[in-house]
């Protein structure tokens, strides 16, 4: 017995300092890499959550797919800002920009903006932050490929962009909003491949920009949150007289939306970023509209027909397909209201005044089993065998899968619906649920009958939507855009022809986007479904005067690509509950 | 956890004289311990076989209304997306008892003959076994198992029930091989020798029946494990996902952060089921111990 | 002895040799080419993606035979190099696996020593003596069947959402940077609570119930009966019984560490603790390959080490092992 208690007294001893010492190990080496710490002051910190991009270890600008949050717009700015609801450029880092000719825009550059380093920006900085795109390798390529760029050059307070006759303005014009422009003096020590492809991984010191915070603490392989600081000499403070209300942000990207939705329910996220399901929207969290579908829109699902086999290479069938599909039903069910219908067009509600009624009531279509089956019928697809399901016009059978990716519980619902309605009309659909990877790989080699995809977010223009709609030539691997491998040549033209268009020609950019919308409905290449949220719960207890639909009617995401839409106007607004 | 199975089995090594059957059913019988594992484990195996039928309601099916808390037309509630958590449950059952039977019975196959075979023939047929063994029981293999359920997409619990069963063997075959030395020297299988049977013949007339206790508690113990590990799988979101276990229900609850939404009726009901059908098993397990060797009987 | 150490040795290096291979060969003949995933992430469009294409090919090691990939794997590996991982490019995957690591073994290490600890007494307790073992039998019986996930997320309904006592998820508090203050050190503890409970809780019913089995043999051996005719005080007959029992349930611990490690991985994705759960989590979501095939290695190799120890261990604290292991038995 005596041996025994001493046995176990020493066992306990020893797990005692194992604790202890794993603990210890914990620390240090995920802290090696960490500032001191100190708690951050409750009240003027603002907790964000919607990057789910784990770990933050990216600063690279250029890679807009994973850098960390807030490195462009809060850190990076770029030379004009787009305001998706206003349909309006905001004036940046330039000051204003005009095209002096039909191939000539002049860019003028704002004054007395100071990079955190104590340098002035310079026009110089504007033009190298441009030309970086000219590596090959550099995510944003088609500046110089696809808009007939041909050079960028300082002169004066100027930058002026040289173009081929026939250029861009769409395209362009986005570019110009997705710039981020970075201080040559500093990136002017990397080399192309490191520029475009590296993490450019620096010391906090070394993260230079002018926006209104600087970086604080936290990029790092096991870093859970990246703290952003204040920036007080922020230029906009003086020229504009905005300032930006958190002294600290801090971005938490989290490896599940349950597990971001437990810290926002327990208080630790003001701006709540991920997907949360309709009862999480209770107490004290406010949404941008006060009712359904509570969030705005952010972009459109769509549901991507493998044109190049039968029978989805015919439009009557992709047609009755679309009128087959309850929509409702699936925003019942998957989102419990918190997403709405797109419009027949697939055009995003920020677009609304460029649908066409009269093409839209003529050409669009709507939920409704029997005409489905009546345009099955009329087009010779019949149930020759009796099973309940329609046969392909040559007596074969029709069993076509549709897939999105599997854990997407929302998606996965939403095809569960378009299976069941799609039967109702004598369709015979089965589901499936690859992993994101290999549905990405079979989407991009066209080994697919039927997915879903919102690849494009909102933008300045709906040439975004119609390019990934139409883009072509065709290639192996279809990696952005046209998955469902439409060839129509006089339908990219015109797709080609909008983006020549300037927005500031109206009645030429609302024909060429009428064209636009008649071609679309007519083939119905892809079917426009709904539109995802942009979501946001916003909690009142440390922040107020968070964006709605009432006021403040601004972007109300940390998403990447949003602080230079309207994102940090909701920063300026944001009011302190304390004070 | 496998933890136990390991442990069981490990200690139990020595041949023991084979209860005659009329004995056998008759302690059984007695021995609460085994009635009452037995009885929950053919109440649950009776719900999955009946339940399914009962309920019209397809799994997936988002008939019901959301999040509604269980009551008497939805017993145990529905999902978020409206989905009926009992028929959740039942088919969830099935699938349990297709992995636990398929998967175990698998690895108990091949735990059997690769133990017999090393056992039996010794020298170098036993070194180059014994050293397969040794490398399979030694690699995690939930490792192995996650790495191969994330490439090929499966597509039915056959499949996992396969995986598992090709990775869960070793330990059973490390034991079964033990046993087999033991009892490879005894007289009657040097008679059966001397009378010119095969050796297939002699493992399974002489050898395997002698240790019928033993292999039959062994696929008890690999049934359970295998339900486990599956359930791992299946919340890690690797099963199947067109269909439903008791794992791919707590992934779906909790992805759909039911905890945090307070909605305990969809993330409790899998759990139990998995307890109730392994605690069930192992505890019938210590209870046909008992039978079996009847020095371990209460006192 | 020296026999059996060069057998166990050799052993290990080729289940070493295997697992590396079956590592290295899973992600290169599996269906899908991992640069096409990458470059569809980045929406790269058409005029770039030829040049990405080529670049992160060759980045990647891809662009080379078979054959040479596999001696390259090798050669990386000895020099501590698992590669770069592909959805956190170039991040290479050590850097990873060592910012996560260190939570894992806080919550594994303890787990699985405290629980083999705990276990083994409360089982050597309850064996034998009837009113205790009515309740650790049946409790030990219902732990050790419980899915380790189910737990953890009974344990945050329970303790973190509904009664608020600890924090749902996370290592540590959010306005916090890890570092060595008290503060920290606070709010890490709260934030390990559970997950570790949820590890410990499974793991400590399997020992118990295994301590509690295996001292009835023991006590029913014939050297007990021996002893007790003999008349031993029953502390003597239990303390022999004990050391006896003790040894399988070493050899056990090396058998278990696989299934809790399986344990932990489920647990950690439970909590989001940012350990290597959670990254293998994150590396299946993002079909990450090489942070897969990295943290795999990194845990047969740990597994593989911890067996080692366990063995050699086991050698001197059991004489017979000696004789017995040489005999091949």
């Amino acid at each position: 017995m005596l041996t025994r208690k001493r046995g176990g007294g020493a066992a306990a001893i020893a797990v005692a300092l194992l604790v202890v010492i794993v603990a210890s190990i914990g620390l240090s080496g995920a802290g090696a890499s960490q500032r001191s710490a100190f708690a951050l002051p409750r009240g003027q910190t603002l907790y964000m959550s919607g990057n789910q991009w784990s770990p933050n270890n990216d600063v690279n600008p250029a890679k807009n797919w994973d850098y960390v949050t807030g490195l462009v717009g809060f850190n990076y700015e770029t030379a004009f800002r787009y305001d998706p609801m206003k349909g309006t450029f905001i004036p940046w880092l330039a000051t204003s920009g005009k095209w002096t000719d039909k191939t000539t825009y002049v860019m003028n550059v704002r004054k007395n903006v100071k990079w955190t380093d104590g340098k002035t920006l310079t026009p110089a900085d504007v033009a190298y932050s441009f030309k970086l795109a000219k590596i090959a390798t550099h995510p944003q390529h088609p500046l110089w490929t696809d808009t007939g760029l041909q050079g960028v050059n300082a002169k004066g307070n100027q930058v002026i962009f040289k173009f081929a006759k026939s250029h861009s303005y769409q395209q362009f014009d986005y570019y110009r909003y997705m710039v981020a422009i970075v201080p040559q003096h500093v990136f002017q020590r990397w080399s192309k491949t490191e520029l475009a492809t590296a993490n450019l991984n620096l010391t906090s010191g070394k993260i230079v920009g002018t926006g209104p915070y600087m970086y604080q603490s936290g990029y790092g392989a096991s870093s859970e949150t990246v703290t952003w600081k204040k920036n007080t000499n922020w230029w906009a403070t003086k020229q504009l007289g905005i300032k930006v209300a958190p002294t600290y942000v801090v971005d938490i990207s989290n490896s599940s939306n349950a597990a971001a939705l437990g810290n926002f329910a327990a208080g630790n996220i003001d701006l709540f970023n991920n997907f949360a399901p309709k009862s999480a929207i209770r107490g004290q969290t406010k949404t941008y509209y006060s009712k359904a579908p509570w969030h705005l829109s952010a972009n459109t699902v769509w549901l991507f027909p493998n044109t190049t086999q039968k029978p989805l290479n015919d439009a009557v069938f992709r047609r009755a397909l679309a009128t087959s599909i309850d929509i409702s039903q699936i925003l019942d069910k998957a989102y419990q209201g918190l997403a709405i219908k797109a419009s027949p067009t697939g055009l995003l509600p920020i677009w609304n005044k460029y649908v066409d009624g009269q093409t839209v009531k003529k050409y669009g279509f709507s939920y409704s089993t029997p005409k489905a089956k009546q345009l099955l019928a009329a087009a010779g697809y019949k149930d020759t065998n009796g099973d309940g399901y329609v046969e392909n016009k040559d007596g074969s059978a029709i069993n076509l899968k549709i897939v999105c990716p599997n854990g997407w519980s929302d998606w996965m619902t939403a095809i569960q619906v378009i299976q069941s309605s799609a039967k109702a009309a004598g369709i015979h659909l089965t589901v499936g649920y690859p992993d994101y990877g290999t549905m990405a790989d079979d989407r991009g080699h066209g080994r697919f009958d039927l997915l879903l995809g919102n690849d494009r977010q909102m933008s300045n223009s709906p040439w975004t939507y119609y390019q990934y709609i139409y883009q072509l030539p065709l290639s192996g691997n279809q990696t952005t855009a046209n998955y469902e491998r439409f060839t129509d040549n006089a339908a990219w033209k015109e797709v080609q022809q909008l983006d020549k268009t300037p927005t500031s020609d109206k009645s030429q950019y609302q024909a060429q986007l009428t064209v636009l919308q008649k071609t679309f409905l007519q083939k119905l290449p892809a079917i426009p479904l709904w539109y995802n949220g942009m979501w946001a719960m916003f909690n009142t207890k440390y922040w107020t005067n968070w964006p709605s639909s009432s006021q403040n009617k601004y972007t109300d995401v940390s998403w990447r690509n949003y602080w230079q839409m309207t994102s940090i106007d909701m920063l300026t607004h944001l009011k302190s509950a304390g004070s | 956890m496998a933890v136990t199975a390991k442990q069981e089995l490990r200690v139990q090594a020595g041949p023991r004289p084979s209860a005659r059957r009329s004995e056998f059913l008759y302690f059984a019988l007695r021995n609460w311990k085994f009635v009452a594992g037995a009885t929950v484990v053919l109440a649950m195996l009776a719900l999955a076989l009946i339940g399914p039928a009962l309920i019209s309601t397809p799994p997936l099916a988002f008939t019901g209304p959301t999040d509604s808390p269980p009551s008497s037309e939805y017993w145990f509630g529905t999902t978020s997306f409206g989905q009926d958590v009992f028929a959740q449950f039942v088919w969830g059952l099935r699938a349990a008892f297709l992995v636990g039977a398929l998967g175990g019975g698998i690895a108990w196959v091949i735990g059997a003959a690769v133990g017999f075979t090393a056992g039996y023939r010794g020298g170098l047929v036993d070194d180059v076994l014994n050293m397969l063994t040794n490398v399979v029981l030694v690699i995690p293999t939930i490792a192995i198992l996650i790495i191969v359920a994330a490439y090929l997409n499966l597509h039915s619990y056959a499949a996992e029930a396969v995986l598992i069963g090709a990775t869960s063997w070793p330990w059973a075959a490390r034991a079964v091989r033990a046993q087999t030395f033991s009892l490879k020297t005894r007289d009657f299988v040097d008679i059966a020798r001397l009378s010119g049977r095969t050796t297939r013949g002699i493992i399974t007339r002489e050898i395997a029946p002698n240790m019928s206790s033993y292999l039959l508690m062994m696929w008890i113990l690999l049934f359970g494990g295998a339900i486990l590990i599956g359930a791992s799988l299946d919340f890690l979101g690797l099963g199947p996902a067109t269909q439903v276990s008791l794992g791919q229900m707590m992934n779906s609850a909790y992805s759909s952060s039911a905890l945090l939404l307070g909605f305990w009726w969809w993330f409790v009901p899998p759990g139990i089921g998995i307890i109730l059908i392994v605690g069930g098993l192992y505890v019938m397990n210590v209870g046909l111990d008992e039978v079996f060797n009847p020095k371990l009987r209460e006192l | 002895m020296r026999r059996y150490l060069i057998r166990k040795v050799a052993i290990y290096a080729l289940t070493f040799w295997v697992a590396v291979t079956v590592d290295w060969a899973i992600p290169r003949f599996m269906p899908g080419d991992p640069v096409d995933r990458l470059i569809s992430r980045m929406q790269a469009q058409p005029s770039s993606e030829h040049a990405l294409n080529s670049y992160y090919t060759n980045a990647f090691g891809f662009d080379v035979p078979l054959w040479k990939q596999y001696v390259n794997f090798w050669a990386a590996l000895f020099h501590g190099d698992l590669g770069v991982s592909i959805a956190n490019f170039p991040t290479p995957v050590w850097d990873l696996i060592r910012g996560a690591l260190p939570y894992t073994l806080a919550l594994l290490v303890p787990a699985i020593v405290l629980a083999f600890w705990a276990g083994n007494k409360v089982g050597a307790m309850a064996a034998r003596r009837k009113a205790l073992d009515n309740t650790v039998l049946p409790v030990g019986y219902l732990l050790t069947a419980t899915p380790q996930m189910w737990l953890g997320m009974l344990l945050v309904f329970v303790f973190a959402t509904t009664l608020a006592w600890l924090p749902v998820s996370g290592a540590y508090d959010l306005s916090l940077q890890p570092a060595w203050t008290l503060e920290f050190a606070r709010s890490f503890l709260q934030h390990w609570i559970l997950p570790f409970l949820a590890l410990f809780l499974v793991a400590f019913g399997g020992w118990a119930i295994g301590m509690r089995n295996m001292i009835i043999y023991e006590l029913e051996a014939d050297y007990s009966n021996y002893l007790a005719a003999l008349g031993a005080p029953t502390k003597l007959v239990r303390k022999y019984a004990y050391r006896n029992a003790l040894l399988p349930q070493i050899t056990g611990l090396a058998l278990a560490l696989g299934s809790v490690v399986a344990g932990a991985i489920v647990v950690e994705i439970v909590f989001s603790y940012p350990g290597l759960g959670t990254l293998i989590l994150n590396s299946i979501e993002n079909r990450d390959y090489f942070v897969l095939q990295g943290v795999f290695l990194f845990l047969i190799v740990g597994v593989l080490i911890a067996n080692l120890i366990i063995d050699i261990a086991y050698v001197f604290i059991d004489p017979r092992t000696r004789i017995g292991m040489e005999g091949g038995a």
